[in-house]
């Protein structure tokens, strides 16, 4: 039962209210009919599902109504930081942070 | 067409819940569970307000032009604080979201949306919601009202600081397996705004719960 | 018998019972007498009874070992009937009058065992037995658990459903204190002081912990004195919630713990007409862990005849009970503090035989106390062996070598029917454990303490390994201010004096975990390490002999640990004659991790009042009443109950619902569709976000004017469909499925808020507020028209797929004229509030026309004879709108990519051979195909066959005269005309016809008729 810091309600309210919604920060590509089918495959399905650090996004549908990030411990279950929509994390897996420095393109963008 | 007018039948959610009660255990009575207001049987009333207008309004709460017409036309200013709600003797205006509020009001739900639409502008959103939920208010002594709260709902009321007679808290959270919004009164009673499909079940879960305390519906 | 073993007042010291209040009760049928304040098992003691129970595997008799939650042998089926309870500690059971107590263990009977006489049961099963002999062939397993179980006892569970009620409290608080012990109690006091929330747990009937049984004096007073005082302080804080009697059984994540409080059990078993327990859900800011230790046994030689017991077990039963159970006491211990015991004994004027102490030299003030008055002290000396049978008779006692390891000297023997054994104290780090901090070895105490925190918790006190009482204080006091401080409250000073107490300086204590025998451990009688489930010090050496290595894997093949104690006492034991057995030290060795629950959990609590119709809720339209009035059967759909059938009297379901199908297409039906959802949409780039996503347009959708649309997940599959509605400038109105409606919203809101948040939108659920009377039939306008006088109702003004504003019997209406029946149908919505009265009049009006209600079951009829589909039922998430036959629905010139647009040009979505949706028309025509049942092409293929779809929904038509079916085929929209076979699982096999998946008007002429 985790407790979970609403940024919009900007207290702690507990997991019951909230919703799990998939990994964070993956962008729509701007025009799918131009990728390979590859390459909408990865966008579709594939996720990292680290052992650790993780960007989450969370719905508070039972409460404010609004979606927001969260940095999560896949190990620990710690929350490490809660998020506006729009914002980036403050706290990285240094591992991200290592292949970010080798790309062009933002994360998650194809 | 008026005489037609007053034979419609109009039903309150909480309708075929009125004058039902739950009687207080022996148990809660041997241990001396306070009873409310001297009343001999029961320390918890749960009453239905009678049906009014409960209007969803939406728009952009940093937007002093939205937040002042609001307040213009309801003579209460906007909750922008989260948690909280205005009310006066005819409007109460509950923060829902950053960006939403529900409001409960005696005036006419046409009459109200039609006010608002007319003042605000820009993105907004009202929604006419009257039929579709209905206001409680659960009062009795405080230890009966805190423990059904605590029965009900994971959220932490106890850290709520006494509503004024303009204001108090609010908060949309779960009640029992349904949902509601709870917020204080200045009268030390709580009010709950629930949805209109799930009262039965709430009118039952009340009773139940309420049963160790004395437990009576009006409406 | 009489209470035998009852004291009078011993001088000094101040007992929990009143002497002057009998209590009956009955074990295993006898009639007895305690007092009130005993526990079961201190009135059983003060009745002299020896055997409570028999062994798991050998069915040894056993005694009473200990005095609280670590006991292993005392468990107890109480009450009878409907109530009864199994599997409880006779050691944690308050006695009331009445009760009812029978050993759970020890069929037919404790004293005379046909197991224990048989021998053969006892002698032949070694550690992993149960593997070893059942395991083949695997069917019989059944039987033989069945026989085992009985033969072991476990208790019965009652065959009646539970009388009692539960119920659940969500609690919050800064500061939850586990344990109301010395640690606990001021910790308590200092974090409330500060201004912090309190809660106080404590699992016994009284707070105190041990100083309920201490004979030591705090600030001059008694304990207990001193304890009442402090409750009595607690109590008067306003910010301080007391609960004894109350079990903090796991904490899990994020500070969340469960609290476990019983609050009629010691009233009787039929007391209850309250909550029996209640579950508390806490969510403590901080967790201050102040559980205390339980007392290690010593193993030695046939350890477990009744009369060997914990030594702090025998305290408590003197000072605390006011029993002494037996008469002459050898005392056996590695550690100063257990001989307090023979100081409490002798003081209760029975006969301490003698200290037997391994140490060689022990020299602590509290050794030369005991001298004082008398008592022998055998240094350098153990109990290698307990003789008797069911009651210790005499004590083996030789010399052993420094490190406790060997004996060297001869043996004597000692009579004695009581041995109280002290191998230290094992803090009770399972809480901690719970949270995922690894427990750490700590020489110094021999034990493991607490591992570092991983959540906002600190032990303290003898959970922490600090067992002197002055201690215990001290730490309590400061960990109940910092915890304070940081829950935001005071700033961490204490506010109370540390208290004066009296107490023994005490000497280091001796590691001894298996005392040998004069014949190795293999031959000697057994020394038990986990008395309820018989695991003995050669059991654990056996298994590792066998190869077993990691402390997790002797668990489970030896059960150590496995028994409803959880191995309190035992563990310890266990895993240090493992390490030694392995020729490792007990760090190497590890212990296994403890999971929630410390003590079991009844289910009762678990589920509290969330059972039978509040299980789940029910929602219920405007119309509920109305519909039960009538008889309707309900089915659920969601948490939404809906009619399903209007049966009148005498009619089955067939016949009902044939009845309603025909009268809707031959005149007019009437159904409540109030539960679709509905969500209100307002915003400048409305019609945008819509069109985004559904796979068609509504930029153009003009006011007054109604779509059909289909939503697709991104993965291209169909995930919902509905109407939506133009009701204005930037104004729509979407109707989803029943079941959909929650996950719609969340739908629309996660790509609003997260993907296009410059789209400026709103959304609003108005499923509530709507109450929906569908009306369709040949005679649903003449029906309306009765009803309604403001709106033009003629076919070429009021169009299908058209909406209007309007009044029905004097309410302001919303009418939509679309159709799920394929007949003339008009949706008439007003708010709720309106909902009977609007349905009542249009049955009036109806009446005439002969109008007939209609549920569920009719509706997927008559949508079925269209071939209209049902998102859940006909689609499971792997349909495109092509797999439906629906392409018509998928916009070809959007602009924008819609959600999923992409996916249905991927390779999987346009390759032959998906399962299509195709109409099934049974080769005999009355035959109903069972949903789900499986499509092949050949018959007479080889088992297994090669499946090519399956039926997705199956009716009779009434209407057609013959069944319908529709199903996804392989293929299957090539396939018009060829026979399938489903073969079910009776042996038939049923021959269809491949159909167009509408049976019924296939130029959708009738929602015309004028």
């Amino acid at each position: 039962m985790l407790l979970i810091h609403c940024p919009h309600c900007r207290e702690d309210r507990e997991e019951e209210e909230f919703s799990y919604s998939g990994e964070a920060h993956i962008v729509r590509p701007v025009e799918p009919e131009a990728l390979s089918d590859k390459e909408w495959g990865d966008y579709l399905f594939f996720r990292k599902n680290p052992r650790g650090i993780h960007h989450e996004m969370w719905y508070h549908g039972i409460g404010c109504r609004r979606y927001f990030y969260a940095t999560r411990n896949t190990l620990s279950y710690e929350i490490l930081e809660t998020y506006m929509v729009g914002e980036k994390p403050q706290v990285i897996a240094a591992i991200d942070v290592a292949i970010d420095a080798h790309r062009d393109t933002p994360r998650g963008t194809l | 067409m008026s005489n037609k007018l007053s034979s419609i039948k109009v039903e309150s959610p909480l309708q075929y819940f009125h004058r039902r009660t739950s009687h207080q255990s022996q148990v809660a009575a041997v241990n001396g569970t306070e009873l409310f207001n001297g009343d001999a049987e029961f320390a918890l009333v749960v009453k239905e307000a009678p049906i009014c207008t409960h209007l969803n309004l939406r728009g952009d709460g940093r937007d002093d032009g939205f937040s002042a017409g609001v307040s213009e036309v309801l003579g209460i200013p906007l909750p922008t604080e989260p948690g909280h709600y205005h009310c006066n003797h005819e409007h109460s205006l509950y923060w829902l979201g950053p960006d939403e509020w529900m409001l409960v009001s005696q005036a006419g739900a046409l009459t109200l949306e039609a006010a608002l639409r007319q003042r605000l502008t820009g993105h907004i959103s009202i929604v006419d919601l009257s039929g579709g939920q209905t206001l409680i208010n659960m009062r009795g002594s405080n230890t009966a009202v805190q423990t059904m709260l605590k029965k009900s709902s994971v959220y932490d009321f106890a850290g709520w600081p006494s509503a004024q007679t303009d204001k108090g808290c609010c908060v949309q959270t779960t009640f029992a397996k349904a949902t509601a919004v709870v917020s204080n009164k200045s009268d030390g009673s709580f009010d709950l705004i629930i949805r209109r499909s799930f009262a039965d079940y709430i009118a039952r879960w009340l009773l139940d719960a309420g049963q160790e305390f004395g437990c009576r519906i009006e409406g | 018998m009489n209470q035998v073993n009852r004291l009078s007042a011993v001088e000094g010291t101040r007992t929990r019972i009143d002497g002057t209040v009998p209590i009956n009760f009955t074990f295993n049928g006898k009639q007895l007498q305690g007092v009130a304040g005993d526990t079961l098992a201190s009135a059983l003691l003060a009745n002299g009874v020896k055997v409570v129970g028999r062994s798991f595997k050998y069915s040894r008799p056993r005694g009473i070992v200990g005095h609280g939650a670590e006991e292993p042998n005392a468990i107890m089926q109480i009450g009878s009937g409907a109530a009864t309870v199994p599997n409880l500690k006779a050691t944690q059971v308050e006695l009331y009058e009445g009760l009812e107590a029978a050993s759970v263990n020890g069929w037919p009977s404790v004293n005379f065992d046909l197991m224990s006489i048989s021998g053969w049961f006892g002698r032949l099963m070694p550690p992993g037995f149960y593997y070893k002999t059942f395991m083949y062939p695997a069917k019989l397993w059944m039987t033989y658990e069945h026989f085992i179980r009985k033969a072991a006892g476990l208790g019965s569970t009652p065959v009646q459903s539970d009388p009692d009620s539960y119920d659940k409290l969500n609690q919050h608080c800064d500061v939850l204190v586990v344990g109301a012990g010395p640690a606990g109690l001021v910790a308590a006091r200092e974090a409330a002081r500060a201004g912090a929330r309190v809660i106080v747990a404590d699992e016994q009937n009284e707070f105190g912990g041990s100083l309920l049984a201490s004979t030591q004096t705090i600030d001059g007073q008694l304990a207990v004195d001193w304890v009442a005082d402090l409750v009595a302080e607690l109590n008067g804080f306003d910010n301080v919630q007391t609960l004894p009697r109350s079990t903090v059984f796991g904490y899990y994540d994020h500070n969340f713990l469960g609290i476990l409080e019983r609050r009629t059990d010691h009233l009787g078993i039929s007391a209850a007409a309250g909550s029996r327990q209640r579950m508390h859900r806490v969510r403590a800011k901080q967790v201050i862990l102040a559980a205390g230790a339980f007392e290690r046994p010593l193993v030695f030689a046939h350890n477990d005849i009744p009369g060997v017991m914990q030594a702090s077990s025998v305290s408590t039963y003197v000072n605390r009970y006011g029993v002494a159970p037996g008469s002459r006491l050898v005392l056996f211990t590695t550690n100063d503090n257990a001989y307090q015991t023979a100081i409490d004994w002798h003081r209760a004027g029975r006969q301490v035989v003698a200290i037997v102490d391994s140490r060689s030299q022990p020299k602590g003030d509290i050794v030369a106390a005991v001298k004082g008055l008398g008592i022998e002290v055998m240094a350098g000396h153990g109990v290698i062996e307990a003789q008797g049978g069911k009651r210790v008779k005499r004590a083996l006692v030789a010399r052993l070598n420094a490190q406790g390891a060997d004996i060297v000297g001869p043996v004597e023997t000692l009579a004695c029917d009581l041995i109280a054994c002290s191998g230290g104290w094992s803090p009770a780090i399972h809480l901690s454990s719970h949270t995922g901090a690894k427990p750490v070895w700590d020489d110094s105490i021999v034990g493991f303490r607490p591992g570092k925190s991983k959540q906002q918790e600190r032990s303290v006190g003898a959970c922490a390994g600090t067992y002197a009482l002055s201690g215990c204080l001290d730490d309590g006091a400061r960990a109940g201010a910092e915890a304070a401080k940081l829950a935001g409250h005071g700033d961490g000073k204490l506010y109370f004096p540390s208290a004066a107490v009296e107490e023994y300086k005490e000497q280091p204590q001796q590691a001894l975990f298996l005392v040998p025998h004069s014949k190795k451990t293999s031959r000697a009688p057994s020394q038990f390490v986990d008395m309820q489930l018989d695991v003995s010090a050669s059991g654990i050496e056996l298994a590792v002999r066998e190869g077993f290595e990691s402390v997790e894997h002797i668990k489970r093949y030896t059960a150590m640990g496995f028994g409803t104690d959880q191995g309190k006492l035992g563990n310890i034991n266990g895993m240090a004659i493992l390490a030694n057995a392995l020729g490792q030290s007990i760090p190497e060795t590890g212990t296994t991790i403890f999971r929630p629950s410390y003590t079991p959990t009844t289910f009762g609590a678990i589920a509290g009042r969330d059972i039978g119709e509040l299980f789940d809720p029910e929602r219920y339209t405007a119309m509920h009443r109305w519909h039960a009035e009538q008889g309707a059967e309900f089915e659920d759909v969601g948490q939404w109950k809906r009619p399903w059938y209007f049966p009148h009297v005498g009619e089955s379901m067939h016949q009902a619902v044939n009845r309603e199908c025909l009268a809707v297409r031959k005149s007019v039906g009437i159904l409540d569709a109030s539960t679709l959802g509905k969500i209100d949409i307002q915003g400048p780039d409305a019609a945008e976000f819509i069109t985004r996503m559904y796979t068609n347009s509504y930029l153009k959708l003009a006011l007054g004017k109604c779509r059909y649309g289909v939503m697709l997940k991104e993965d291209g599959m169909i995930f919902d469909d509905g109407v939506c509605a133009c009701l204005g400038d930037n104004h729509y109105l979407m109707f989803t499925t029943t079941g959909g409606a929650a996950g719609v919203l969340a739908w629309l809101e996660l790509w609003q808020q997260t993907e296009w948040p410059h789209l400026n939108v709103y959304f609003t659920s108005v499923t509530d507020h709507w109450t929906t009377a569908t009306i369709t039939g040949p005679n649903a306008r003449k029906v309306l028209a009765k009803v309604c006088g403001d709106i033009e109702l003629a076919n070429d003004e009021f169009k299908f797929m058209d909406w209007r504003d309007g009044t029905v019997a004097g309410v302001a209406a919303r009418i939509f004229r679309i159709s799920f029946t394929g007949e003339l149908t008009y949706e008439i919505n007003v708010p709720a509030h309106y909902g009977r009265h609007i349905w009542e009049a249009l049955i009036a009006a109806g009446e005439e026309f002969g109008i007939t209600p209609y549920g569920t079951e009719t509706m997927h009829v008559l949508r079925a004879e269209k071939g209209f589909i049902i998102v859940g039922q006909d689609t499971d998430g792997s349909m495109t709108p092509a797999d439906m036959n629906m392409d018509w629905v998928v916009g070809k010139n959007k602009t924008f990519s819609f959600i999923g647009k992409r996916s249905l040009q991927r390779s999987d979505s346009v390759r032959e051979n998906r399962k299509q949706l195709v109409g099934l028309k049974t080769i005999d025509a009355n035959t109903v195909l069972p949903e789900g049942a499986q499509v092949v092409f050949d018959a007479k293929q080889a088992i297994p066959m090669s499946m090519q779809g399956h039926v997705t929904s199956s009716y009779y038509s009434a209407n057609l005269g013959h069944s319908i079916a529709l199903a996804v085929v392989k293929g299957g929209h090539s396939r018009e005309g060829q026979i399938v076979h489903c073969p079910l699982a009776d042996g038939r096999t049923i021959a269809a016809e491949i159909v167009s998946s509408v049976f019924y008007d296939p130029k959708g002429e009738r929602q015309n008729v004028e």
